[in-house]
C-alpha cells in the first residue's frame, strides 16, 4: 500500500486510494454512484444544451466555441471499482449534433468485492449526429468491470463511436494477470439491431491476449463504428491509414466498422488520432490532444 | 510431425447406436452439401498473406481461438437459441447478423444460410426461410427433432474442417497432417458444444479479434482464393 500511494502523482489516484481502504472497511455498500444526462437539440441553426443533469461522482463541462455541443464527462470518483455504478443518458434532437468524451482515461482498478457497471444509452433522432469519443479505458490487474453502451438511431441519424481499451500500462511494466471484464455495444435503427460488438475477457488477460487469433500479445485496442451517408466513401482513405494491425469493412451501405490493436496505448493513439481526426472532419475534443 | 495424440477410446465394443437424425445431420454438414463452404475461408487467407499463419502448428492455435472464443462458440449459440421452439426466428437471425464483425463474414454466414434453408426445404419439406447459417441450421434441427448439442458438436467440427480445408489450399499442408489437425480440434468442438447449453443472447461474445480483423483485411487480398 505503501509502496503503491508513493507511486501515485495526480490529485485523482489519490483519491481513489483513499476509497480502497474505505472498500474494505464495508465491501457491501456502492462505493461510487454516478448519473448523468445530456440532451442537444437544434436551436437557430445551432446545436444547444437543452438539459444537463449530474448526480453522484458524474458531471460534465462544456468548452465554448463550438458549433456542436461538446461535453467533456467527469468521474470524480477518480476511477472505478467493485460495487461501483455509473449510468449515462444522452439524446440528440433532430438536426443537432452532440459530441460527449472524457476529460482522462478512466481507469478501472482492482476491484476488492463485486464488480463496477457502466451503462450508456443514448438516442439520435434524424438527422442527429452523436460523437462517442471517451478516451481510453485502463484495466488494471484485478479489475472487475461490465460496460454496456446501447445506441438507438433513427433513420438518417450518424454516429461516430470509438471505445480505445488498454490492458495495464505496458510502459509502467504493469500485466493483467486476473480481470473479469465485458463489454458490449448495441446499436439499432428504428429498434432493429444494425451492430453488436461483445468482448468477455475473465481470468489471465495476458494469457488470453497473447493468443494467436486473439491479440497477438498486443496490449491496446480500439472499436470504431460510423454510421453516415459517407462511410463507403471514407473507407479506401481509412484503410491507408491503418497499420497491420487493423482492419475496417462497409457492413452495410452506411455502416463502417474499424478494429485496430496496437501494442500500448502510445502506439494505439498515434494510429487512431488520424482516423478520429478525419472522421470527426478536424473537430477531436482538445482533451484527446493533451 | 509433433502433434498431440487425438484421443484412442478404449471403449471400442461399446454400444455406438445410429439414430436416422444422425445421418440426415451429417448430411447436412457434409463438406458435399452443397452450401459452397470451400469457397470461404473466415479470413484465414488474409492471415495466411499476412504471415500471420505460417504452417499447420499456427493453423491449429488460431482454429482452436476460432472455435473457443469466437465464431464457433457463438455459432453454437445461435445454433441452439434457434432451436428453440419458442425463438422468434426474425428477430433472432437479424441479431445474428447485426453481430458479423465484417461485410465478408456477413456474406458468408448469409450466402451459406441461403443455400442450406433452400435445398434443406425442398428435400425435407421443412419450413425454413433464407436464413443466416447457425440460425437456418438450428431451425431445421428443430423441425426435425434432432439435438441441438449433437447438431452444435458436428456443426464445429465441419466448421473447423473446411478452415482446415482451407488451409491446405493456402499452405504447404499434407493431407496427413491436415486430418491430424482436425481430430486434436475434435475434444475442442465437442466441449464447446457441450459448454453453449443453456446459453443466452447475452452469452454471447467474441476475442478472435484477429480473426475479425483478416476478414477486414481480405477485403482488399489479391490475389485472393477465397470470397472471405
Amino acid at each position: 500500500m505503501l509502496n503503491e500511494t508513493a507511486k501515485l502523482g495526480t490529485g485523482t489516484e489519490v483519491t481513489r486510494h483513499l476509497r480502497t481502504d474505505d472498500l474494505t472497511r464495508d465491501a457491501a455498500v456502492p462505493r461510487a454512484e454516478g448519473a448523468l444526462t445530456l440532451r442537444a437539440k437544434a436551436r437557430d441553426g445551432q446545436s444547444a444544451l437543452a438539459a444537463y443533469r449530474g448526480a453522484g461522482c458524474l458531471k460534465a463541462l462544456f468548452p465554448r466555441g463550438r458549433e456542436s455541443v461538446e461535453a467533456i464527462v467527469i468521474n470524480s470518483s477518480g476511477g472505478l471499482t467493485g460495487g461501483d455504478r455509473l449510468d449515462l443518458d444522452l439524446a440528440v434532437g433532430a438536426g443537432a449534433a452532440l459530441t460527449v468524451t472524457t476529460q482522462a482515461a478512466e481507469r478501472a482498478y482492482r476491484a476488492a468485492a463485486g464488480e463496477a457497471r457502466v451503462t450508456s444509452t443514448a438516442q439520435v433522432a434524424a438527422g442527429g449526429m452523436l460523437s462517442w469519443l471517451p478516451q481510453e479505458l485502463i484495466l488494471y490487474d484485478g479489475a472487475a468491470l461490465q460496460r454496456r453502451l446501447q445506441v438507438a438511431l433513427e433513420p438518417g441519424a450518424r454516429l461516430l463511436l470509438v471505445e480505445p481499451v488498454l490492458f495495464g500500462r505496458r510502459a509502467m511494466g504493469e500485466q493483467v494477470r486476473q480481470l473479469a471484464f465485458r463489454d458490449r455495444i448495441e446499436i439499432t435503427r428504428a429498434g432493429r439491431p444494425l451492430y453488436t460488438d461483445a468482448l468477455r475477457l475473465d481470468g489471465d488477460a495476458v494469457a488470453q491476449l497473447a493468443r494467436p487469433g486473439v491479440a497477438g500479445g498486443m496490449g491496446a485496442m480500439a472499436a470504431l463504428v460510423y454510421v453516415a451517408a459517407d462511410a463507403e466513401a471514407q473507407l479506401p482513405r481509412l484503410r491507408a491509414m491503418l497499420p497491420a494491425s487493423g482492419g475496417a469493412s462497409l457492413i452495410g451501405a452506411d455502416l463502417l466498422v474499424l478494429r485496430l490493436l496496437a501494442q500500448d496505448g502510445f502506439a494505439l493513439r498515434q494510429a487512431l488520432l488520424p482516423i478520429l481526426d478525419r472522421l470527426s472532419r478536424e473537430t477531436l475534443p482538445a482533451s484527446w490532444r493533451l | 510431425m509433433a502433434m498431440a495424440a487425438p484421443m484412442r477410446m478404449s471403449m471400442a465394443r461399446a454400444p455406438m447406436p445410429i439414430d436416422p437424425r444422425l445421418l440426415t445431420l451429417t448430411q447436412w454438414l457434409s463438406p458435399a452439401y452443397p452450401l459452397g463452404a470451400f469457397a470461404y475461408s473466415h479470413g484465414l487467407e488474409a492471415a495466411v498473406q499476412g504471415g500471420q499463419v505460417s504452417d499447420g502448428r499456427d493453423l491449429q492455435a488460431w482454429l482452436e481461438d476460432l472455435l473457443a472464443s469466437g465464431t464457433g462458440r457463438n455459432d453454437a449459440i445461435w445454433i441452439r437459441l434457434a432451436a428453440d421452439p419458442a425463438a422468434d426466428l426474425a428477430a433472432l437471425d437479424a441479431e445474428a447478423r447485426a453481430f458479423q464483425p465484417s461485410a465478408e463474414r456477413l456474406r458468408e454466414a448469409d450466402r451459406q444460410g441461403a443455400a442450406f434453408a433452400r435445398v434443406t426445404a425442398e428435400i425435407w419439406n421443412l419450413d425454413l426461410p433464407p436464413l443466416l447459417l447457425p440460425v437456418a441450421l438450428g431451425r431445421a434441427a428443430e423441425q426435425m427433432g434432432m439435438d441441438p448439442g449433437a447438431v452444435a458438436a458436428l456443426y464445429l467440427q465441419g466448421f473447423a474442417g473446411n478452415l482446415v480445408a482451407a488451409g491446405q489450399r493456402l499452405l504447404a499442408l499434407g493431407q496427413t497432417e491436415a486430418q491430424g489437425i482436425l481430430a486434436a480440434l475434435a475434444p475442442l468442438c465437442q466441449s464447446v458444444a457441450e459448454a453453449t447449453e443453456g446459453a443466452g443472447q447475452g452469452d454471447l461474445w467474441s476475442v478472435a479479434l484477429l480473426w475479425d480483423i483478416a476478414s477486414m483485411q481480405h477485403e482488399t487480398s489479391e490475389p485472393r482464393l477465397f470470397q472471405s
